[in-house]
């Protein structure tokens, strides 16, 4: 009863979603802090034919999702409970083919990674990156959003496909079409650079490890763009009109405006857009892999491709999963604010 | 003038703000799709055009050779094929299970109903590539490496938090007070699943089927990783293309855009729905 009064009804008319974090996006934008007109549908106690009832709704209930939490608890969880007993085994290739039980290593696969100065170099590497890049990209997407307010309509139905495009291309494609603009003899960025007065011709851009992470984190940064800019510019049509004139006739700045009456507005749906782009760039691994041609050479280690090389590249599957493990720890604080979140937008009800 | 039909703010506006917004705009847009655009440029070219000290911003000799190159490559048609499969097994499977526990979330208020959304929820979080280890040694013990079917069961559990979730906004967005008028009328519970909520869902599975598709298209570590070079997808394909014959970027980037085309043709199909609802749900607040 309590759902048919949510803005979320227009949805099922047509209007379908593309990822959850749309969906998220659209109920940050839709949702008003109104717990009180979306109470849970009481179960009335009164009536015994009524409660029967709802004991057996509950495990009709449970029925229906048993598929999904069997399927959920045997590729999932048993997978991360595997992940952990491997990381205090040490197995190798040996116990791969002949399928023994791998012999048992205490700690010793953590105290491998905690005492190894290369891997806390990737963790550092890891965390700047994500920091840089997702503080890079939400910028230039709010950025972004409030220009597509200003611009003429034609202009901004073109920067909304050109953003559609890029949204929608493939990463690995994207992570190609870079390796192939940044390529060192025939890329187009060297040729331009040249052509403006630098010599940049034959520049390789993976050699100083700053100039490839610049490479990197431009792709990463272009590439998320679309999803930051129109999530927020949806964002920003939340934002009362009214308030904004009224700020202006009031004699406040275009920057007092923005940061005392539309920044405070958008912050819920900042807040999450910011939390995914730390979970999704943190995992970084197409695009450093591909612009290196599946094989990263050290300074483009992030967390997910040392693992994967530790383990498929080296054979040690529990030194590879020790380091999942601390990944999956590293990441649990930014998930649970992430859920939290979730839960006070008044989004899981 | 028309600019002030446009519905935008018109706050701090000026003539000469406004043209500098319009270039910055139009600057913007052209950056970003540079790099698509020289993906299509690069694939039109023939080779001496692409392995050019002075590249050309427009295909001079116009040919579609890079394409019939990647075309004839041995795996590239098997890949194609592949994939397909492996990604209608798994959107498929996701949609049908993903439905039914969608449907006790959205319709039935059970003890354990907001654990089960916890878990849907911190699942879609896990980084998926961590359990790769593990994942790959159970399906080598099930004897389900080089196999599409075991690529498929991890799709699955790919698409599943996700498909679960967004079935359930559907789901919900049907007002229950249909579901209790049909009741009242003497409908079951199942004749109100298969003559109310299933039909009422069809935007809804097709949105889900079309975005499950796009993701297990565009996945290629974990199938790179669990199967031969027999046994890949196109996206896996593009990775092993470029390692093993780095330099031939005409065809590369051909086999890229035949690989994107479903990609983008779904998800801006799709694109365009999200751009209107999220603007109706903004406006409709």
């Amino acid at each position: 009863m309590t759902r048919a009064a949510r803005p979320s009804f227009c949805r099922a008319g047509g209007t379908p979603l593309l990822t959850v974090e749309e969906e998220l996006k659209m109920h940050a934008v839709d949702s008003r802090p109104t717990p009180a007109d979306t109470p849970q549908a009481p179960p009335p106690r009164h009536v015994s034919r009524v409660r029967n009832r709802s004991q057996r709704d509950s495990r009709v209930a449970w029925l229906l999702s048993l598929p999904t939490l069997l399927i959920l608890i045997g590729m999932l969880g048993y997978p991360l409970y595997r992940m952990i007993v491997l990381s205090f085994q040490n197995m190798r290739l040996k116990e791969l083919f002949s399928g023994a039980t791998p012999p048992w290593a205490g700690v010793d696969q953590y105290t491998k990674a905690l005492t190894d100065g290369v891997f806390w170099g990737v963790v550092g590497r890891t965390a700047a990156f994500t920091v840089v890049s997702v503080t890079l990209s939400v910028l230039a997407g709010l950025g972004i959003a409030l220009l597509m307010r200003r611009v003429h309509a034609k202009v901004r139905i073109f920067m909304m496909i050109a953003m559609m495009f890029v949204w929608a291309l493939p990463q690995l494609v994207a992570a190609q079409s870079f390796r192939w603009l940044t390529d060192s003899d025939f890329g187009v960025l060297n040729y331009v650079l040249t052509q403006l007065g630098f010599d940049y011709a034959t520049h390789s851009w993976f050699v100083n490890p700053w100039e490839g992470w610049a490479v990197i984190t431009t792709l990463v940064v272009w590439a998320g763009i679309p999803f930051l800019a129109i999530s927020l510019s949806a964002g920003l049509t939340q934002v009362p009109k009214e308030l904004l004139e009224a700020a202006t006739v009031d004699g406040a700045s275009a920057w007092q405006a923005l940061r005392n009456i539309t920044l405070p507005i958008l912050k819920p749906l900042l807040m999450i857009v910011t939390t995914l782009s730390v979970i999704w760039n943190f995992g970084l691994f197409t695009q450093n892999w591909a612009l290196r041609d599946g094989h990263p050479e050290p300074v483009y280690q992030t967390l997910a491709t040392f693992s994967y090389t530790q383990a498929f590249g080296r054979s040690s599957y529990s030194y590879g999963s020790a380091i999942s493990v601390i990944t999956v720890l590293l990441m649990l604080g930014v998930m649970v604010f992430y859920i939290r979140q979730m839960f006070k937008i008044g989004e899981v009800d | 003038m028309a600019r002030h039909d446009d519905g935008v703010v018109t706050v701090g506006r000026s003539r000469i703000g406004t043209f500098f917004a319009n270039t910055t705009g139009i600057v913007f847009g052209l950056v970003m799709i540079f790099p698509v655009y020289w993906v299509l440029n690069t694939a039109f070219k023939p080779d001496s055009e692409v392995r050019s000290f002075t590249p050309t911003f427009f295909p001079n000799d116009f040919t579609l050779d890079n394409f019939r190159s990647a075309l004839g490559e041995e795996l590239f048609i098997p890949s194609m094929i592949n994939g397909l499969i492996i990604t209608a097994m798994a959107v498929a499977a996701a949609l049908v299970v993903g439905f039914l526990a969608a449907l006790a979330i959205a319709r039935f208020s059970f003890y354990g109903r907001k654990a089960i959304i916890l878990i849907i929820l911190a699942v879609q979080l896990v980084p998926f590539l961590a359990l790769l280890i593990p994942l790959f040694l159970m399906l080598q013990g099930a004897n389900l490496t080089n196999s599409l079917v075991g690529v498929a069961l991890v799709y699955l559990v790919l698409l599943l938090p996700y498909t679960v979730w967004t079935l359930r906004g559907f789901i919900s967005g049907i007002p229950r007070e249909l579901d209790e008028a049909a009741m009242i009328d003497g409908c079951t519970r199942a004749q109100v699943f298969w003559r109310i909520i299933l039909p009422l869902t069809g935007p809804g599975l097709v949105a889900t089927s079309v975005y499950g598709f796009i993701q297990a298209w565009n996945e290629f570590i974990i199938i790179n990783t669990l199967n031969n070079p027999q046994k890949q997808n196109l996206m896996a394909w593009l990775l092993y293309n470029q390692t093993e014959r780095g330099t031939a970027w005409g065809p590369l980037m051909a086999g890229a855009i035949i690989t994107s085309i479903p990609v983008v043709v779904f998800f801006l199909i799709i694109q365009r729905n999200i751009a209107t609802g999220l603007t109706a749900g903004a406006v409709k607040g």
